[in-house]
């Protein structure tokens, strides 16, 4: 492990690891606050810009007002070309859960169930993690995906758990089926700005996913939590799901964090102000 | 000072299947072979080398046998068509080496592309001292759990050599990648360290087979028993705080007592996902319609078909099964699946 980030003003620290990984190698920052509660760790995934190293200095005010380990993996362009679906080109999933693995030995909590939180294609990467290892996760905060793989059985693969031609698809929709259930039981927060309404060019755009989910991240969005809340309602469930639109937001994640207070939203816990005053 | 019967026993070859033996118990020795029992301690002499040329050792590691080496074995019986059928019984004057995870008993079948079986001069059977003869049931795995708890995914196979070894060890490998704390276990067979150690290369938390539940050999043993011995590790399993099991059952589908597990409705009961491993699909599809015979139909199928893209289509198509290698297996995302669709309950990370 190497340390990053000193800083004499902060409390916390910052430290890089590198694991190897049966997918590969990760690196990653774990930031840990000065008052570390036992609480579930906060997981943290970048999207296409691979800006970790910046959402650490977001977050680690986060880590300190919470007292929760935060952990924020760094899929580095040259390791990880693709990672926000796992798939035949990467196994980002699986690096994941190795490195919850490889903390837990040293941090407890994170042999437990974590938060997930994704941004954009890190949202796709958290969603999809969620679905395969649903008993990972306690709370999936998904931040303007640009599109999903939704629980809806009528919806080919990949868009949704439909029998599909696309390559390895029987494969992976069985795989997630087995988790669908303990998955559509997650506690579930999307995120997406008012105005994250462009087209930009990372937006994957097709006439099916048009037709099926939306033109954009904002209604794409919505139509995730409408699939979750109803796949849920079949399974005899009422969803633990919320839509929060970050009003003026458009696509940047840092920005909604300046601005909207993201951090805070996906950091937070209900139980945080009890076991923070227990821990002094 | 030591006696003679110390000396022979302690320059003697103590073989896998006997890894769990308190040798301080071992006081004497007699030669009422007539009366020896599978699982008994019998010290031999080897004295024709034969199809085995080497013994494995309690400590993980073969060892070369010379005629007059000493050895210590376990009576039992053996059921392994590319090699021997042996029975659980001494002669007086030779037994046969029938395994060499150290099965000591008398060959009745010998495949003919294999050698004769190496021959033993059995010198005793070890006596405790009051008397009793020593058995590998004395020295079970004791357990407090009940064992009716934890999942268990079974893996059967159309044959010896169709791949269930890799296929348990890969799921095994799959699950603990995943995070479950598994047991490897092998239900039935004969002892030998080959599979057990290629289960502990997985990392496998609990890693046991029969031999830690008494028996050398399963073979010609009654179904309550062999039944007992799974339950004996799956408890041990439990006591050792596994999520979830993985249980080899050896031999093909039309072996005693694999056929006899397939067909018990306990059994069928206990188990909660079923691996089947092919050769070929000819025979997938006639493993699977047996099994379906009897209620119960793979998740899914495995073994050397699956390195074939063409067997593995036809056996798709033959089952509707779908087939896995054994990559598939040992990725963490189908290993979560089996533990999800198989109940099992997360703690933490092991």
């Amino acid at each position: 492990m190497e340390l990053e980030f000193e800083a004499p003003t902060t409390d916390s620290t910052v430290k890089r690891i590198n694991i190897a990984t049966q997918a590969g190698p990760l690196a990653t920052f774990v930031i840990t606050p000065r008052r570390m509660v036992s609480s579930r760790p906060l997981v943290v995934l970048h999207g296409i810009s691979r800006n970790a190293r910046s959402l650490v200095r977001h977050f680690r005010a986060e880590a300190e007002h919470s007292g929760r380990l935060i952990v924020l993996p760094h899929f580095t362009a040259s390791h990880w070309p693709h990672f926000q679906r796992p798939g035949h080109p990467a196994r980002a999933d699986q690096a994941l859960v190795e490195l919850l693995n490889r903390l837990a030995i040293r941090f407890p909590d994170c042999g437990g169930r974590v938060d997930l939180v994704g941004h954009s294609g890190g949202a796709q990467l958290a969603h999809r993690t969620a679905m395969l290892y649903p008993q990972r996760i306690a709370r999936l905060s998904l931040v303007a995906a640009g599109w999903y793989c939704l629980p809806d059985m009528s919806m080919p693969y990949p868009y949704g758990l439909g029998e599909s031609n696309t390559r390895s698809a029987a494969l992976w929709i069985r795989r997630k089926q087995a988790g669908l259930a303990a998955y559509l039981e997650l506690e579930i927060r999307v995120y997406v700005g008012s105005r994250d309404t462009e087209r930009d060019p990372a937006l994957r755009v097709s006439s099916a996913l048009d037709d099926r989910q939306g033109r954009n991240r904002h209604d794409r969005a919505r139509t995730y939590v409408d699939a979750v809340r109803a796949a849920a309602h079949g399974h005899g469930r009422v969803a633990d799901i919320a839509l929060i639109e970050l009003p003026g937001c458009g696509h940047d994640f840092e920005l909604a964090i300046t601005e909207a207070g993201l951090a805070r939203m996906v950091a937070e816990t209900s139980d945080m102000t009890p076991a923070l005053a227990a821990a002094g | 000072m030591t006696t003679a019967f110390e000396t022979q026993l302690a320059s003697a070859k103590w073989t896998f299947s006997t890894r769990r033996v308190d040798r301080t118990l071992a006081t004497g020795m007699d030669t009422a072979f007539e009366k020896a029992r599978p699982g008994e301690l019998i010290l031999a002499y080897v004295s024709e080398i034969g199809q085995h040329r080497r013994v494995q050792l309690e400590s993980g590691r073969h060892s070369d046998i010379y005629p007059g080496d000493a050895v210590v074995l376990a009576c039992g019986a053996r059921y392994a068509p590319d090699q021997f059928e042996g029975l659980a019984e001494i002669l007086p004057k030779s037994a046969d080496l029938l395994a060499g995870g150290g099965c000591i008993g008398r060959m009745v079948a010998r495949n003919e592309r294999i050698k004769q079986a190496t021959r033993l001069i059995p010198e005793g059977r070890l006596l405790r001292a009051d008397g009793a003869a020593l058995n590998l049931d004395d020295f079970a795995v004791r357990v407090s759990a009940r064992g009716d708890r934890i999942p268990v995914i079974a893996v059967f196979g159309t044959a010896m050599n169709s791949g269930k070894t890799v296929a348990t060890a890969q799921l095994a490998l799959g699950l603990r990648r995943a995070g479950w704390r598994v047991a490897a276990l092998k239900g039935t067979g004969t002892g030998a360290f080959g599979d057990f150690n290629e289960y502990r290369d997985t990392g496998a938390h609990v890693v046991a087979d029969f031999t830690d539940a008494g028996m050398v050999s399963t073979y010609r043993e009654p179904l309550e028993r062999v039944r007992a011995g799974i339950n004996r590790l799956l408890a041990h399993a439990e006591d050792a705080g596994c999520e979830i099991a993985v249980l080899e059952i050896a031999d093909g589908l039309f072996q005693r007592e694999t056929a006899q597990l397939l067909a018990d409705p306990a059994f069928q009961r206990r188990i909660s996902g079923l691996v089947f491993a092919c050769g070929d699909a000819v025979a997938a599809a006639g493993g699977v319609a047996e099994m379906r015979r009897h209620g119960v139909t793979p998740d899914v199928l495995t073994g050397m078909l699956s390195c074939s893209p063409m067997a593995s289509a036809e056996a798709l198509g033959a089952t509707g099964v779908p087939v896995l290698g054994k990559n598939d297996l040992s990725d963490p995302a189908e290993a979560n699946a089996f533990a999800l669709r198989s109940g099992a309950e997360w703690r933490s990370a092991a």
